[in-house]
Protein backbone atom coordinates (compact mmCIF):
# COMPACT_ATOMS: atom_id res chain seq x y z
CA UNK A 1 0.00 0.00 0.00
CA UNK A 2 2.78 2.06 0.21
CA UNK A 3 2.53 4.56 -2.80
CA UNK A 4 5.81 5.18 -5.35
CA UNK A 5 6.49 8.37 -6.17
CA UNK A 6 4.75 9.42 -9.73
CA UNK A 7 1.67 7.66 -9.12
CA UNK A 8 -0.11 10.84 -7.61
CA UNK A 9 -0.97 14.60 -9.12
CA UNK A 10 0.94 17.12 -8.06
CA UNK A 11 -2.66 18.31 -6.32
CA UNK A 12 -3.04 15.14 -4.13
CA UNK A 13 0.57 14.73 -3.01
CA UNK A 14 0.94 18.27 -2.33
CA UNK A 15 -2.32 18.38 -0.05
CA UNK A 16 -1.94 15.37 1.91
CA UNK A 17 1.45 16.60 2.67
CA UNK A 18 0.55 19.63 4.49
CA UNK A 19 -2.52 17.93 6.00
CA UNK A 20 0.20 15.14 7.08
CA UNK A 21 2.61 17.79 8.76
CA UNK A 22 -0.49 19.38 10.01
CA UNK A 23 -1.68 16.41 11.93
CA UNK A 24 1.64 14.77 13.08
CA UNK A 25 2.39 18.20 14.90
CA UNK A 26 -1.00 17.89 16.20
CA UNK A 27 -0.24 14.05 17.56
CA UNK A 28 3.30 15.02 18.81
CA UNK A 29 1.81 18.06 20.87
CA UNK A 30 -0.91 15.74 22.39
CA UNK A 31 1.62 12.59 22.87
CA UNK A 32 3.91 15.41 25.01
CA UNK A 33 1.70 16.64 26.74
CA UNK A 34 0.93 13.01 28.56
CA UNK A 35 4.28 11.75 28.42
CA UNK A 36 6.92 14.76 28.28
CA UNK A 37 10.07 14.33 28.06
CA UNK A 38 9.61 10.28 27.77
CA UNK A 39 7.93 10.35 24.26
CA UNK A 40 11.42 10.12 22.93
CA UNK A 41 12.19 7.09 23.71
CA UNK A 42 9.41 5.34 24.04
CA UNK A 43 8.25 6.48 20.48
CA UNK A 44 11.32 5.47 18.86
CA UNK A 45 11.54 2.23 20.84
CA UNK A 46 8.06 1.40 20.12
CA UNK A 47 8.64 2.79 16.26
CA UNK A 48 11.39 0.03 16.25
CA UNK A 49 8.89 -2.58 17.82
CA UNK A 50 6.50 -2.32 15.02
CA UNK A 51 9.31 -2.05 12.95
CA UNK A 52 10.25 -5.32 13.52
CA UNK A 53 6.86 -6.80 14.11
CA UNK A 54 6.42 -6.34 10.43
CA UNK A 55 9.48 -8.51 9.07
CA UNK A 56 7.57 -11.60 10.54
CA UNK A 57 6.24 -13.05 8.17
CA UNK A 58 3.08 -15.97 8.72
CA UNK A 59 1.74 -18.24 6.65
CA UNK A 60 -1.58 -17.52 4.65
CA UNK A 61 -3.84 -19.92 2.58
CA UNK A 62 -2.16 -20.77 -0.87
CA UNK A 63 1.57 -21.07 0.25
CA UNK A 64 1.61 -16.75 -0.11
CA UNK A 65 2.59 -15.31 3.20
CA UNK A 66 1.85 -12.14 4.81
CA UNK A 67 2.71 -9.56 7.55
CA UNK A 68 1.75 -7.50 10.36
CA UNK A 69 1.08 -4.00 9.37
CA UNK A 70 0.81 -2.87 13.22
CA UNK A 71 -1.69 0.41 12.43
CA UNK A 72 -4.36 -0.74 14.91
CA UNK A 73 -2.27 -2.87 17.16
CA UNK A 74 -0.13 0.53 17.55
CA UNK A 75 -3.19 2.31 18.34
CA UNK A 76 -4.64 -0.23 20.61
CA UNK A 77 -1.75 -0.59 22.51
CA UNK A 78 -0.29 2.96 22.88
CA UNK A 79 -3.78 5.47 21.64
CA UNK A 80 -4.41 7.44 18.82
CA UNK A 81 -2.30 9.80 19.05
CA UNK A 82 1.28 7.80 19.59
CA UNK A 83 0.08 5.33 17.60
CA UNK A 84 -0.25 7.32 14.92
CA UNK A 85 2.80 8.90 15.54
CA UNK A 86 4.41 5.56 15.60
CA UNK A 87 3.35 4.62 12.68
CA UNK A 88 4.25 7.37 10.91
CA UNK A 89 7.95 7.62 11.99
CA UNK A 90 8.11 3.66 10.52
CA UNK A 91 6.94 5.17 7.34
CA UNK A 92 9.34 7.91 7.59
CA UNK A 93 12.28 5.94 7.70
CA UNK A 94 10.60 3.02 5.13
CA UNK A 95 10.83 5.91 2.38
CA UNK A 96 14.13 7.14 3.37
CA UNK A 97 16.25 3.91 4.02
CA UNK A 98 14.59 1.22 2.25
CA UNK A 99 12.83 3.42 -0.68
CA UNK A 100 9.31 1.50 0.41
CA UNK A 101 6.87 4.30 -0.93
CA UNK A 102 8.22 7.58 -2.77
CA UNK A 103 9.41 10.68 -0.69
CA UNK A 104 6.69 12.90 -2.69
CA UNK A 105 4.35 10.15 -2.35
CA UNK A 106 5.22 10.14 1.67
CA UNK A 107 2.96 12.42 2.96
CA UNK A 108 -0.04 10.31 1.32
CA UNK A 109 1.02 6.99 2.50
CA UNK A 110 1.08 8.70 6.21
CA UNK A 111 -2.25 10.19 5.85
CA UNK A 112 -3.68 6.71 4.84
CA UNK A 113 -1.91 4.47 7.00
CA UNK A 114 -1.31 6.59 10.09
CA UNK A 115 -3.98 8.64 10.09
CA UNK A 116 -6.48 7.17 8.52
CA UNK A 117 -5.63 3.30 9.09
CA UNK A 118 -4.51 3.65 12.95
CA UNK A 119 -6.47 6.87 14.17
CA UNK A 120 -9.64 5.49 11.96
CA UNK A 121 -8.77 1.79 13.39
CA UNK A 122 -8.45 3.50 17.14
CA UNK A 123 -12.35 5.06 17.13
CA UNK A 124 -14.08 1.93 15.54
CA UNK A 125 -12.20 0.34 18.55
CA UNK A 126 -12.66 2.38 21.12
CA UNK A 127 -16.52 2.19 19.70
CA UNK A 128 -16.87 -1.35 20.32
CA UNK A 129 -15.07 -1.59 23.67
CA UNK A 130 -17.15 0.71 24.94
CA UNK A 131 -20.33 -0.87 24.11
CA UNK A 132 -19.04 -3.74 25.75
CA UNK A 133 -16.55 -2.75 28.12
CA UNK A 134 -15.04 -6.15 29.13
CA UNK A 135 -12.26 -7.90 28.25
CA UNK A 136 -13.98 -9.46 25.11
CA UNK A 137 -15.12 -5.93 24.13
CA UNK A 138 -11.61 -4.90 24.16
CA UNK A 139 -10.62 -7.96 21.85
CA UNK A 140 -13.51 -7.78 19.42
CA UNK A 141 -12.78 -4.00 19.11
CA UNK A 142 -9.17 -4.76 18.43
CA UNK A 143 -10.14 -7.72 15.65
CA UNK A 144 -12.64 -5.55 13.99
CA UNK A 145 -10.32 -2.33 14.29
CA UNK A 146 -7.81 -4.22 12.68
CA UNK A 147 -9.96 -5.44 9.83
CA UNK A 148 -10.69 -2.46 9.09
CA UNK A 149 -8.15 -0.22 9.12
CA UNK A 150 -6.21 -2.31 6.37
CA UNK A 151 -9.13 -2.18 4.39
CA UNK A 152 -10.10 1.94 4.79
CA UNK A 153 -6.38 3.31 4.46
CA UNK A 154 -6.48 0.81 1.36
CA UNK A 155 -9.29 2.61 0.24
CA UNK A 156 -7.95 5.71 1.07
CA UNK A 157 -5.21 5.01 -1.15
CA UNK A 158 -7.31 3.97 -4.16
CA UNK A 159 -9.68 7.05 -3.98
CA UNK A 160 -6.27 9.29 -3.46
CA UNK A 161 -5.19 7.26 -6.87
CA UNK A 162 -8.58 7.92 -8.75
CA UNK A 163 -8.10 11.18 -8.06
CA UNK A 164 -4.93 11.87 -9.57
CA UNK A 165 -6.32 10.26 -12.36
CA UNK A 166 -3.93 7.60 -12.47
CA UNK A 167 -6.75 4.92 -12.92
CA UNK A 168 -10.50 5.34 -12.66
CA UNK A 169 -12.47 4.57 -9.85
CA UNK A 170 -14.55 1.61 -11.01
CA UNK A 171 -10.99 -0.27 -11.41
CA UNK A 172 -8.85 0.68 -8.81
CA UNK A 173 -11.05 0.72 -5.78
CA UNK A 174 -12.29 -2.70 -6.65
CA UNK A 175 -8.66 -4.28 -6.99
CA UNK A 176 -7.58 -2.19 -3.91
CA UNK A 177 -10.33 -3.35 -1.95
CA UNK A 178 -10.09 -6.84 -2.64
CA UNK A 179 -6.47 -7.49 -1.95
CA UNK A 180 -6.67 -5.82 1.17
CA UNK A 181 -10.20 -7.24 2.73
CA UNK A 182 -7.97 -10.59 2.74
CA UNK A 183 -4.66 -9.04 3.97
CA UNK A 184 -7.23 -7.37 7.04
CA UNK A 185 -7.71 -10.93 7.99
CA UNK A 186 -4.88 -12.05 8.95
CA UNK A 187 -4.05 -8.43 10.39
CA UNK A 188 -7.15 -8.91 12.27
CA UNK A 189 -6.03 -12.44 13.34
CA UNK A 190 -2.36 -11.13 14.94
CA UNK A 191 -3.77 -8.43 16.52
CA UNK A 192 -6.17 -10.08 18.22
CA UNK A 193 -3.37 -12.44 19.14
CA UNK A 194 -1.36 -9.82 20.64
CA UNK A 195 -3.75 -7.72 22.45
CA UNK A 196 -5.47 -10.94 24.53
CA UNK A 197 -1.53 -11.98 25.17
CA UNK A 198 -0.79 -8.09 26.79
CA UNK A 199 -4.23 -8.16 28.33
CA UNK A 200 -3.35 -11.30 29.91
CA UNK A 201 0.17 -10.56 30.69
CA UNK A 202 0.17 -6.81 31.48
CA UNK A 203 -3.27 -5.00 30.91
CA UNK A 204 -1.97 -1.79 32.54
CA UNK A 205 0.02 -1.37 29.37
CA UNK A 206 -2.52 -0.86 26.81
CA UNK A 207 -4.29 2.30 26.85
CA UNK A 208 -6.89 3.42 27.82
CA UNK A 209 -8.13 7.12 27.92
CA UNK A 210 -9.68 7.64 31.32
CA UNK A 211 -8.07 5.55 33.85
CA UNK A 212 -11.92 4.64 35.82
CA UNK A 213 -13.04 2.99 32.74
CA UNK A 214 -10.26 0.47 32.75
CA UNK A 215 -10.87 -1.06 36.42
CA UNK B 1 21.06 -13.74 12.33
CA UNK B 2 20.00 -11.97 9.59
CA UNK B 3 19.37 -8.36 9.45
CA UNK B 4 18.06 -5.92 7.31
CA UNK B 5 21.14 -3.80 7.28
CA UNK B 6 20.56 -0.11 6.91
CA UNK B 7 24.39 1.11 6.47
CA UNK B 8 25.57 -1.64 4.38
CA UNK B 9 26.58 0.43 1.65
CA UNK B 10 27.15 3.84 3.21
CA UNK B 11 30.35 3.29 3.88
CA UNK B 12 32.09 3.22 0.61
CA UNK B 13 34.69 6.04 -0.28
CA UNK B 14 33.70 7.81 -3.57
CA UNK B 15 32.49 11.39 -4.59
CA UNK B 16 28.89 10.98 -3.71
CA UNK B 17 29.82 9.20 -0.52
CA UNK B 18 31.88 12.42 0.14
CA UNK B 19 29.26 14.79 -0.60
CA UNK B 20 27.65 16.82 2.21
CA UNK B 21 24.44 15.11 3.64
CA UNK B 22 22.43 18.41 3.86
CA UNK B 23 23.23 18.61 -0.41
CA UNK B 24 22.67 14.81 -0.86
CA UNK B 25 18.86 15.91 0.52
CA UNK B 26 18.34 19.10 -1.14
CA UNK B 27 19.91 17.72 -4.39
CA UNK B 28 17.45 14.76 -3.72
CA UNK B 29 14.62 16.92 -2.85
CA UNK B 30 15.00 18.95 -6.53
CA UNK B 31 15.12 16.17 -8.79
CA UNK B 32 11.92 14.33 -7.37
CA UNK B 33 10.33 18.25 -7.64
CA UNK B 34 11.72 18.35 -11.30
CA UNK B 35 10.61 14.88 -12.24
CA UNK B 36 7.38 15.15 -10.72
CA UNK B 37 6.26 18.73 -12.48
CA UNK B 38 7.40 17.04 -16.42
CA UNK B 39 5.04 17.15 -18.62
CA UNK B 40 3.58 12.96 -19.35
CA UNK B 41 4.71 12.89 -23.09
CA UNK B 42 8.60 14.58 -23.12
CA UNK B 43 10.25 11.18 -23.22
CA UNK B 44 13.56 13.10 -23.99
CA UNK B 45 13.71 14.94 -20.57
CA UNK B 46 12.82 11.38 -18.97
CA UNK B 47 15.52 10.20 -20.83
CA UNK B 48 17.94 13.25 -19.78
CA UNK B 49 16.68 12.15 -16.24
CA UNK B 50 17.76 8.71 -16.85
CA UNK B 51 21.70 9.58 -18.40
CA UNK B 52 21.80 11.95 -15.38
CA UNK B 53 21.07 9.03 -12.44
CA UNK B 54 23.29 6.55 -14.24
CA UNK B 55 26.19 9.21 -13.86
CA UNK B 56 25.04 9.92 -10.67
CA UNK B 57 24.90 5.49 -9.88
CA UNK B 58 28.63 5.50 -11.48
CA UNK B 59 29.39 8.41 -9.48
CA UNK B 60 28.33 6.74 -6.30
CA UNK B 61 30.11 3.38 -7.04
CA UNK B 62 26.74 1.42 -5.32
CA UNK B 63 26.87 -1.99 -6.04
CA UNK B 64 24.32 -1.98 -9.33
CA UNK B 65 22.63 -5.11 -7.68
CA UNK B 66 22.04 -3.60 -4.99
CA UNK B 67 20.20 -0.32 -6.64
CA UNK B 68 18.34 -2.24 -8.45
CA UNK B 69 16.95 -4.65 -5.87
CA UNK B 70 15.77 -1.27 -3.48
CA UNK B 71 14.40 -0.28 -6.94
CA UNK B 72 12.32 -3.02 -7.84
CA UNK B 73 9.88 -2.26 -4.60
CA UNK B 74 8.08 -0.21 -7.11
CA UNK B 75 7.30 -3.45 -9.00
CA UNK B 76 4.14 -4.41 -6.71
CA UNK B 77 2.08 -1.33 -7.50
CA UNK B 78 2.77 -1.13 -10.82
CA UNK B 79 1.78 -4.67 -11.88
CA UNK B 80 -1.82 -3.78 -9.54
CA UNK B 81 -2.08 -0.56 -10.88
CA UNK B 82 -0.25 0.84 -13.42
CA UNK B 83 -0.81 -2.36 -15.89
CA UNK B 84 -5.01 -1.00 -16.17
CA UNK B 85 -3.59 2.55 -17.43
CA UNK B 86 -3.73 1.98 -21.01
CA UNK B 87 -7.10 0.78 -21.02
CA UNK B 88 -8.74 3.34 -19.09
CA UNK B 89 -7.91 6.80 -20.77
CA UNK B 90 -10.01 7.93 -23.55
CA UNK B 91 -8.85 9.61 -26.17
CA UNK B 92 -7.75 8.89 -29.65
CA UNK B 93 -7.61 4.99 -29.96
CA UNK B 94 -4.57 3.45 -31.44
CA UNK B 95 -5.27 -0.12 -30.63
CA UNK B 96 -8.42 -2.25 -29.85
CA UNK B 97 -9.23 -5.90 -29.88
CA UNK B 98 -12.74 -7.55 -29.67
CA UNK B 99 -11.99 -9.84 -26.52
CA UNK B 100 -15.45 -10.74 -25.88
CA UNK B 101 -18.10 -8.17 -23.86
CA UNK B 102 -14.67 -6.40 -22.38
CA UNK B 103 -13.35 -4.98 -26.12
CA UNK B 104 -10.21 -3.66 -24.07
CA UNK B 105 -9.15 0.07 -26.58
CA UNK B 106 -5.58 1.45 -26.00
CA UNK B 107 -5.56 5.51 -26.31
CA UNK B 108 -2.46 7.45 -27.41
CA UNK B 109 -3.03 9.51 -24.26
CA UNK B 110 -3.05 6.27 -21.94
CA UNK B 111 0.21 5.37 -23.38
CA UNK B 112 1.74 8.38 -22.35
CA UNK B 113 0.32 8.26 -18.57
CA UNK B 114 1.44 4.74 -18.23
CA UNK B 115 5.15 5.65 -19.49
CA UNK B 116 5.31 8.66 -17.66
CA UNK B 117 4.05 7.45 -14.10
CA UNK B 118 6.46 3.98 -14.92
CA UNK B 119 9.58 6.46 -15.73
CA UNK B 120 8.93 9.18 -12.84
CA UNK B 121 8.66 6.02 -10.38
CA UNK B 122 11.66 4.76 -11.73
CA UNK B 123 13.62 8.12 -11.89
CA UNK B 124 12.29 8.51 -8.30
CA UNK B 125 12.82 5.77 -6.59
CA UNK B 126 16.69 5.25 -8.45
CA UNK B 127 17.54 8.76 -7.29
CA UNK B 128 16.37 8.54 -3.38
CA UNK B 129 18.86 5.57 -3.70
CA UNK B 130 21.78 6.91 -5.01
CA UNK B 131 21.01 9.80 -2.04
CA UNK B 132 19.75 8.19 0.71
CA UNK B 133 22.13 4.68 0.33
CA UNK B 134 25.44 6.66 0.29
CA UNK B 135 24.44 8.73 3.53
CA UNK B 136 25.05 6.94 6.97
CA UNK B 137 21.73 7.58 8.97
CA UNK B 138 23.07 9.38 11.86
CA UNK B 139 24.98 11.99 8.73
CA UNK B 140 21.20 12.10 7.44
CA UNK B 141 19.83 13.21 10.87
CA UNK B 142 22.17 15.29 11.29
CA UNK B 143 21.54 16.86 8.35
CA UNK B 144 18.10 17.37 8.98
CA UNK B 145 19.17 19.04 12.20
CA UNK B 146 21.09 21.58 10.51
CA UNK B 147 17.98 21.90 8.01
CA UNK B 148 16.22 23.00 11.47
CA UNK B 149 14.05 20.20 10.74
CA UNK B 150 11.81 19.80 14.10
CA UNK B 151 14.13 18.04 16.70
CA UNK B 152 11.48 15.93 18.30
CA UNK B 153 11.45 13.88 15.34
CA UNK B 154 14.77 13.51 14.82
CA UNK B 155 15.48 12.39 17.99
CA UNK B 156 12.88 9.59 18.09
CA UNK B 157 13.92 8.81 14.67
CA UNK B 158 17.80 8.40 16.61
CA UNK B 159 15.93 6.42 19.02
CA UNK B 160 14.62 4.35 16.85
CA UNK B 161 17.65 3.84 14.60
CA UNK B 162 19.73 2.95 17.30
CA UNK B 163 17.08 0.29 18.71
CA UNK B 164 16.27 -1.28 15.87
CA UNK B 165 18.52 -3.81 15.90
CA UNK B 166 18.78 -4.53 19.54
CA UNK B 167 14.61 -5.35 19.10
CA UNK B 168 14.95 -7.08 15.66
CA UNK B 169 17.92 -9.24 17.63
CA UNK B 170 15.47 -9.93 20.62
CA UNK B 171 12.46 -10.96 17.68
CA UNK B 172 15.23 -13.29 16.24
CA UNK B 173 16.11 -14.99 18.81
CA UNK B 174 12.87 -15.84 19.94
CA UNK B 175 11.88 -16.64 16.82
CA UNK B 176 15.29 -19.32 16.38
CA UNK B 177 13.67 -20.93 19.43
CA UNK B 178 10.33 -21.19 18.21
CA UNK B 179 11.79 -22.69 15.04
CA UNK B 180 14.15 -24.75 16.83
CA UNK B 181 11.41 -26.64 19.32
CA UNK B 182 8.06 -26.63 16.98
CA UNK B 183 8.04 -28.80 13.61
CA UNK B 184 5.01 -29.31 11.79
CA UNK B 185 2.21 -28.81 14.08
CA UNK B 186 -1.42 -26.69 13.40
CA UNK B 187 -0.82 -23.77 11.50
CA UNK B 188 -3.57 -22.43 14.63
CA UNK B 189 -0.78 -23.00 16.88
CA UNK B 190 1.71 -21.28 14.47
CA UNK B 191 0.06 -18.39 14.50
CA UNK B 192 -0.82 -17.71 17.95
CA UNK B 193 2.47 -18.50 19.15
CA UNK B 194 3.63 -15.35 16.47
CA UNK B 195 1.16 -13.90 18.29
CA UNK B 196 2.97 -14.52 21.56
CA UNK B 197 5.81 -13.63 20.34
CA UNK B 198 4.77 -10.18 19.30
CA UNK B 199 3.15 -9.34 22.18
CA UNK B 200 6.51 -10.46 24.55
CA UNK B 201 8.41 -7.77 22.25
CA UNK B 202 5.98 -4.80 23.23
CA UNK B 203 6.17 -5.92 26.35
CA UNK B 204 10.10 -5.94 26.58
CA UNK B 205 10.28 -3.06 23.76
CA UNK B 206 7.91 -1.10 26.63
CA UNK B 207 9.81 -1.54 29.54
CA UNK B 208 13.14 -1.07 27.39
CA UNK B 209 12.06 2.44 26.80
CA UNK B 210 11.43 3.35 30.24
CA UNK B 211 14.49 2.10 31.32
CA UNK B 212 16.09 4.21 29.09
CA UNK B 213 14.21 7.28 29.83
CA UNK B 214 15.51 6.93 33.52
CA UNK B 215 18.71 5.80 32.75
CA UNK B 216 18.68 9.56 30.39
CA UNK B 217 18.02 11.38 33.02
CA UNK B 218 19.63 9.88 35.70
CA UNK B 219 22.61 11.12 33.10
CA UNK B 220 21.15 14.50 33.43
CA UNK B 221 18.50 14.66 30.22
CA UNK B 222 17.31 18.40 29.74
CA UNK B 223 14.70 17.66 26.48
CA UNK B 224 18.02 17.56 24.25
CA UNK B 225 20.78 15.82 22.64
CA UNK B 226 23.63 17.67 21.73
CA UNK B 227 25.91 16.41 19.11
CA UNK B 228 29.44 16.92 17.66
CA UNK B 229 28.75 18.70 14.25
CA UNK B 230 31.30 17.89 11.62
CA UNK B 231 29.83 18.69 9.09
CA UNK B 232 31.18 21.11 6.47
CA UNK B 233 30.33 22.61 3.02
CA UNK B 234 33.10 22.55 0.96
CA UNK B 235 33.52 24.71 -2.25
CA UNK B 236 32.86 20.58 -4.36
CA UNK B 237 29.70 20.60 -2.30
CA UNK B 238 28.25 23.87 -3.53
CA UNK B 239 29.77 22.78 -7.26
CA UNK B 240 27.92 19.56 -7.31
CA UNK B 241 24.65 21.55 -6.49
CA UNK B 242 25.07 24.07 -8.57
CA UNK B 243 25.69 21.30 -11.35
CA UNK B 244 22.72 19.51 -10.57
CA UNK B 245 20.15 22.17 -10.39
CA UNK B 246 21.64 24.09 -13.69
CA UNK B 247 21.99 20.29 -15.54
CA UNK B 248 18.10 19.49 -14.49
CA UNK B 249 16.53 23.31 -15.53
CA UNK B 250 18.64 22.81 -18.21
CA UNK B 251 16.82 19.75 -19.39
CA UNK B 252 13.63 21.30 -18.50
CA UNK B 253 14.18 24.36 -20.27
CA UNK B 254 15.26 22.49 -23.53
CA UNK B 255 13.08 19.46 -23.37
CA UNK B 256 9.84 21.07 -21.04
Amino acid sequence: MHIPDGFLAAPTWTSTWLFSIAGISVCLKKVTMVLEDRIIPLMGVMAAFIFAAQMLNFPVAGGTSGHLLGGALAAVLLGPYAGAVVIAIVLIVQCLVFQDGGLTALGANIFNISFIGAGGGYIIYRCIARIKNDRRGVIIGAAVAAWLSVVIASFACAVELALSGTSPFRIVVPAMLGVHILIGIGEAVITTGVVSFVLKVRPDLIYCPKKEECQ
Amino acid sequence: MHHCYIDRHSGIDSFIHRLDPRIKLLSLITFLLFVMFTAPDSYIAYFLYGALIIALIALSQLPVTFVLKRASVIILFVAFIAVFIPFTKKGEVCAASYAGALQPTVCYGGWHMFFAILLRACLSVLCTVVFMSSTTFSDFLKALERLKFPSLVIMILSFMYRYIFVIQDELMQMWRAKESRSVGGAKKLHVRALANMIGVLFIRSYEKAESVYISMCSRGFAGGIQTMNHLKLKTADVFFFLIIVAALSGIRVLKG
